[in-house]
This record gives structure tokens, sequence and C-alpha cells, in this order.
């Protein structure tokens, strides 16, 4: 069953079957670097780059990942508030419409039939954020609500309570006069204020009232989709458990679905169904929450999660615990192949190594030959010329990266010794998808679906 | 849980919604009451206050104080047999200039010219500059551009040079005066406006406003104007001042109607007596613009200090 606007009139809750909120295939966000003078496009800033999800109705879907990931940009896409620069975002799609979108997202328009014509543009119509039409674009808009992470902030000072969370109500002209007073008051009561509350200003709340009267704000028009970027994480741990039970008991009640995005493992795994794991703007992993944390199938998720203090004590084993080495990568240009590759403990030949890469590796393991290196051409990321200072630094060098035992190592495919010159050709790699890997799981790791898994290559348990 | 501060606090009767909509109104003006307490309690604006509310009283009631001339109320009636008569002679409490005008009704009135020079100039020139910043920030892009160049074409030329230069081709007469400067004062306002609004439109509560679906003009409205007018509004008080200062040099220097009770025009005719000891003309009428200029700008100081985004809000 789909949204329409009358059965949200009636206030009746639009009927739950096995849907999708939201769908996001390939969803990219780049904001334009500009430079110089005339402010001439440089580069991109990938803040989201390539995302697929899907947000099942009912329930939580967590995401996690660590600051700058590209986390709170995605929220923000979903709820519209940024557009999106590339792919698309789909709402409120049944199993058939999914169905049909998945068949005809690939197909160019050209060499459809008429009646996948047809059929294509009533989904861009009713379903693609970006092409609907008026009417059901106020539909999302009722539907797809926002809690921020500071709820101050997102509280104009100069409005009173009443007009805050009765603002959506007049917008779409639901209530009004008395009527709209009665609303809020039960808006408030149901977040757990009252009716005292109504006349005061947001300043002189407390920060937990504060979330509380955001909260009463989003669900003022009765949505079914609320994002809620780190709600808590700026509360105190008291005030962060009150929330918490308030948003899990209003999503009984209400039957809402909840993109709940946060930094914090231990209340994701309060909070969420399911867990979507990012990395430098790109998902790592995704699964049922209780699975992702038993068994990781991506290494950086394998890392987030023994990162995380526990109060337990030590009931994991620490020694296997996975670390990763160096710091997140510049969004502006991201490594080839899988995003972890320069960081990952566990990485192979076959993750994507760059010529930069060796560099970095070369750098910290023989600092003579990397300092020898005079003058560097590259032709892709993958393969360069180095021209050394002399013959001997070049044939150190050769017989240094030949016999590395280094992952990267592994991933030269051609190398080749000309005097002082050496060219080298790594093996070159796709970024890597996320692929299904067991039931209801997704992984971006190549190691994911082998039998050893994501286990450091030189130990095994 | 606990309520965090010095509530207004609302009987259970008045929670009738019925009721809602007077206390609504009520809680705003205790805001805004308590607002200006905060303004007041800085005691160089209260002395800006008092100073403001003299002059107010005096345009006021300018003819009670004296009586007005005719036909012209504001050329100071001739007595030709006190010509240059020191402050005190009996009649002229401030003295008489060089063709028997008596100071103190220049005073009197010229504080009527000031206020319709500042408030005409201040309230046309606060519109124009709100509107086209206004436009500027919404629109952005190639708008946006165009409009801040145009503004700083004006800004780069010194705002006395710039005014003078428009007065001066517009001819000598109180009312291009006004124009002249309103042409002139109005980019101060857009650059601010624009530059607030911009800070505003980043915020969460704008976002917030958005994710509802409301129009572009309501979050204009409800959001984005009322959190950016407070550096408007202390530009605008200091610009009471302000523009008759610059409004003073311009008569002062001539582009006045001769005669006209206006400060500066007063200043400039004293000013040939002065070498022969008749001081009071230029001194009087020069004090009158010092104090409304300071007045002004003691509050609009202290409005400063009092709405500064960092303290306000607490």
């Amino acid at each position: 069953m789909s949204i329409t606007e009358q059965q949200l009139g009636n206030g009746q809750p639009a009927t739950t079957s096995k849907s999708d909120v939201m769908t996001l295939r390939d969803v990219t966000v780049h904001y334009p670097v500009k430079e110089g003078v005339l402010q001439r496009v440089t580069g991109a800033v990938r803040a989201v780059d390539g995302v697929d999800l899907s947000i099942p109705r009912g329930q939580t879907l967590g995401l996690v990942g660590e600051s700058g990931c590209g986390k709170t940009t995605l929220g923000r896409v979903i709820a519209g508030l940024v557009p999106a620069t590339g792919g698309d975002i789909w709402f409120d799609l049944d199993e058939t419409a999914k169905a049909q979108m998945e068949r005809l997202r690939s197909v160019p328009e050209k060499s459809m039939s008429a009646e996948d014509k047809t059929i294509w543009s009533h989904l861009e119509a009713n379903h693609r954020l970006g092409s609907m039409t008026r009417e059901r674009q106020r539909v999302y808009r009722r539907n797809c609500q926002f809690v921020f992470q500071d709820a101050f902030a997102s509280l104009n000072p100069r409005q009173l309570v009443r007009d805050i969370v009765g603002r959506p109500l007049r917008v779409y002209h639901e209530a009004s006069g008395e009527d709209l007073d009665l609303k809020v008051i039960n808006l408030l009561e149901r977040v757990g204020l009252g009716p005292q509350h109504l006349l005061r200003y947001p300043h002189q709340f407390s920060g937990g009232q504060r979330q509380r009267i955001s909260i009463a704000r989003a669900l003022a028009l009765n949505p079914e989709f609320v994002v809620l970027d780190e709600p808590t994480s700026a509360l105190d741990v008291s005030v962060q458990a009150q929330i918490l039970n308030l948003l899990v008991e209003l999503q009984e009640d209400l039957g809402l679905t909840y993109l709940f995005i946060t930094h914090d493992l231990g209340v994701v795994q309060h909070m969420s169904d399911y867990l979507a794991v990012m990395y430098l703007g790109r998902i790592a992993e995704i699964g049922p929450t209780a699975e992702v944390f038993h068994d990781p199938l991506h290494p950086y998720t394998k890392v987030l999660r023994d990162s995380n203090p526990s109060l337990e004590g030590d009931e994991l084993d620490h020694s296997a615990h996975l670390r990763l080495t160096g710091t997140v990568p510049n969004p502006i240009d991201p490594p080839q192949g899988c995003r972890l590759h320069p960081r990952c403990p566990v990485s192979t030949s076959e993750c994507g190594w760059q010529v930069d890469d060796m560099f970095l590796s070369l750098e910290t393991s023989t600092p003579a030959s990397f300092e020898a290196i005079s003058r560097v051409e590259r032709s892709s990321p993958f393969a360069a010329q180095l021209v050394m200072d002399d013959d001997v630094a070049a044939l150190e060098l050769f017989t240094e990266i030949q016999n590395s035992r280094s992952p990267f190592g592994g991933a030269v495919e051609n190398i080749e010794l000309d005097g002082a010159n050496v060219s080298i050709r790594l093996r070159e790699v796709e970024e890597i998808p996320l692929i299904p890997v067991a039931p209801g799981r997704m992984s971006s790791c190549l190691l994911a679906g082998r039998p050893d898994g994501i286990r450091p290559p030189a130990e095994s348990r | 849980m606990t309520m965090t501060s010095e509530n207004v606090t609302i009987s259970s009767e008045s929670q009738h919604p019925r009721k809602l909509r007077s206390r609504a109104s009520s809680v705003r003006w205790a805001r805004r009451r308590e607002v200006m307490r905060e303004v007041l309690r800085n005691p160089l604006t209260v002395i800006g206050v008092v100073i403001i509310t003299l002059f107010l009283l005096m345009a006021a009631m300018a003819p009670l104080l004296t009586e007005a001339n005719q036909p012209d109320p504001y050329q100071s009636p001739r007595d030709w047999a006190n010509i240059d008569a020191a402050p005190g002679v009996e009649g002229h409490v401030l003295g008489t200039d060089s063709t028997g005008g008596d100071v103190l009704y220049g005073i009197i009135w010229g504080s009527r010219l000031s206020l319709q020079l500042s408030l005409t100039v201040v309230i046309s020139t606060l519109i124009i500059g709100t509107f086209v910043g206004s436009v500027a920030a919404m629109r952005g892009g190639r708008i946006d551009n165009f409009l801040m160049r145009v503004v700083d074409v004006f800004l780069a030329i010194p705002e006395l040079i710039f005014a003078l230069a428009i007065a001066a081709i517009l001819g000598p007469s109180f009312r291009n005066i006004i124009l002249a400067l309103a042409v002139v004062f109005w980019v101060k306002y857009a650059r601010i406006i624009r530059g607030e609004i911009i800070r505003v439109k980043q915020t969460d509560y704008v976002a917030a406003a958005r994710v509802v679906g409301d129009s572009t003009w309501n979050v204009y409205r409800k959001d984005v104007l009322p959190n950016a007018v407070t550096p408007l509004v202390v530009q605008a008080t200091l610009d009471m001042g302000n523009v008759v200062l610059i409004g003073a040099a311009l008569s002062y220097i001539g582009l006045a109607q001769a005669g006209l009770t206006e400060w500066g025009a007063m200043v400039s005719a004293g000013q040939s007596g002065i070498l022969a000891g008749q001081w009071w003309v230029s001194t009087f009428a020069g004090v009158a613009i010092l104090l409304w200029a300071l007045a002004f700008n003691l509050v609009g100081d202290g409005l400063r200090d009092a709405l500064d985004p960092k303290t306000e809000g607490r």
C-alpha cells in the first residue's frame, strides 16, 4: 500500500507492509572545491559517494561512522535538506514498484517499450525525489521529518513553544485557533511535557526538554518516517536514556520508521533493527544489528566494535582486536578500490593499491630509497615511472619492491628497470561494490565472502 | 523533571485555549520588557534616552514654547532692534544672530527639522536597504553578485563627499539634503542585513522550517528576518545621530535655504561673529548638534551591548 494524502488526512496510520520508506540508489553528494580568483572548480569533496540503501517501513536503520564520513549529509539528503548531486532517491516504494524501479533503472529511456515508459514516468512522478508532482512532494514533506543534533539551534529563539510545535499544523492548514492550541498540548504531553510549557521560549528549557520539543514538532504531522541526526549526542547520559526510551515508545505507538544517525555504538545497538556502517562516503557494511555486532563482515565494522569501550569487562579477546593505522584520507581524493585499504589491518594485494600507497609504504620501510626518488611520472593512479638519482638506487628500489612482502608487493603486476628509471604497474581495481554475502547482509569487503573471512592474513584462530 | 529558569508562571485556569491567545501576547511583551530593562541597565544609555526624550518634547511643544513665525515657522522671526544681542538680553535668552534671529527659537524649531531629517532618512533607507539586502541574500547567485557590486560602488565614496555631490547637483534646499542622505545611507543597511540573513539561513531552525515545508516567504518572515534585524536596529539608532551630523555639515556649507532654523545653517550663520566675540550663535547651535548625535550614539551603543547575540538568550 502506498500512502495517499487522504489516508493521512483521516489520521489513520498508513498500512504497513513489506515496503521501503526510502530507497537510495547510487546517491552522491559532491561539494565543488573552487580555487583562485576565477573560482574555477578544481575538484569535489565527495561527502556521499555512491550509496545504496533501503529503509524498511516500521523499522529503525542505524547509520554509524566516524565524524566526516558523510552520515549527516546522507541523512540530510534523505530528508530533502540537501540536494543529491547524483543517483536517485525513491520514496514510498512497495514491492512491485521497487521491482519495476530496479528493472527499469539501468534501461535508457529510449530503448524502453511504450508500456515500460508509462510505468517509468509513473514511478518518477510519484516516487522519485526531484521529479515528484507537487502533490506527492507534499505527501513526502509531511511524512519525512528530521530531528536535529543540537535541539537548541533547531528552535527559533524568537518563537514560543506553541508556535514552534504548532507550525507544521499551520503550514498544512491542519488546525488553527483553539484547535491548534489543543493539538499542540496533546503533542507536548505525548513527549512528556505539559500545557505549562506552551508559552515559553526555547532558552527557558533544559537540553533534554528542548530535544523533546523538537521531537514534538517532528511528530506534529503524524509522519511515517523520521531522520534522527544524533538526537542524544549533546545530552547527559541520564537524559540520553530518557530521550531514547521516548523515541522507542513513540515508535511502538505510532509505527514510525527511523533512520538513526549516530557515532555511539552502544546507543545504536539499543535502538536499531538494522545497521549500516559508513566509511568515507560509502556504506561499508549493512545487516541486522545483532548479527553485524556479533560477526562483522567488514574490517572497519570490526575495528569500530572493538574500539568501543565496554563496561562488561574483558569478555572479548583483546589480542584479536583489529586496529587501523594512519588517519582518514582526504574525501576530495579517496583511495581506489576499497576505501579502507591504506589503513586496513587485513588488506590483501587485491584491495586496490595505488602508486601513492606504495610511496607511503616505502617512506617507512626503506627511507633511503624513498629519498632517492627524484621524479615521478604518473600515467594513472596505478602506474608510474620513477626516475631515481642513480642506477644503484634504482636497482635497490627495484629489488626492494620485487621482494616486498607487504600487500602492495603482491599487487605489482609489472616492474621494469631501465638504468635510473623504474616503471611500475599495479593491479587495477575498480571501486568495490556492496555485495550480498549472507542472507540479509551486505559488505563491501572482498574477504567477506571467503572461507577465512576478515582475519589478519598471518594468524588464524 | 526539573525546570530550569525563572519562568512566567501560568495559572491553571489560563490554560484554557481561549485565554492562551492573550496570554501569548503578554508573554511576548514580558520578554520585550525584559530586553528593555536590560538595555536600560547601562547608565550611559539612560542619559542618552533622557536627552532624546527632551529633544522630542522640545520638537513636539515648539509652538507652545515659542510663538510660531508667520508664514514660515522654520525661519527665525527677525528682531531688527536687537541684532547680535548677547544671551540674556530681554526676550532673547540665548541671544540673536546678525539678522536679529532668535537663537533659542532656532534651536527649538531646529529640533523639528533634525527629527524630520533623521526619521525620513533612516526609515526610508532602512526600507530600501532591507529590501535590497534581503533580495540579494535570499536569492543569491547572480542577483546577489550584481546588487552587492552596486553596494560596493556606493561604499567606495565617503558618505559626506557623496552626499555633498548629490545635494550640490540637486540644488540647495533642505529637501534635497534629505534626498542626498537617503541615496547615501541605504547601502550600509543592505550590506548588514545581507550578511545577517546569510548567517541565519545556515542555522538549523531555518532548516527545520524547510523540513516542515513552509514557504520561503514564511521562513523569511518568521525565522530569518526576526533573527537578523538586531544589528540593523543598532545601526539605525546610531544613524539617527549621524544623519543629523552630516546634514548639519551640508547646510553649514550652504546647501540649505538661507535663514533656515537648521542647526548646521545656524552654526554657519554665527561663524562670522565669532571673531567679534559673538560666540553664542554658533556655540548653542553646535551644542544642540553635539547633544543630538551624542544621545543617539549612547543609545545605539547601549543597544549593541544589550542585544549582542553572544549575551542574548540566556
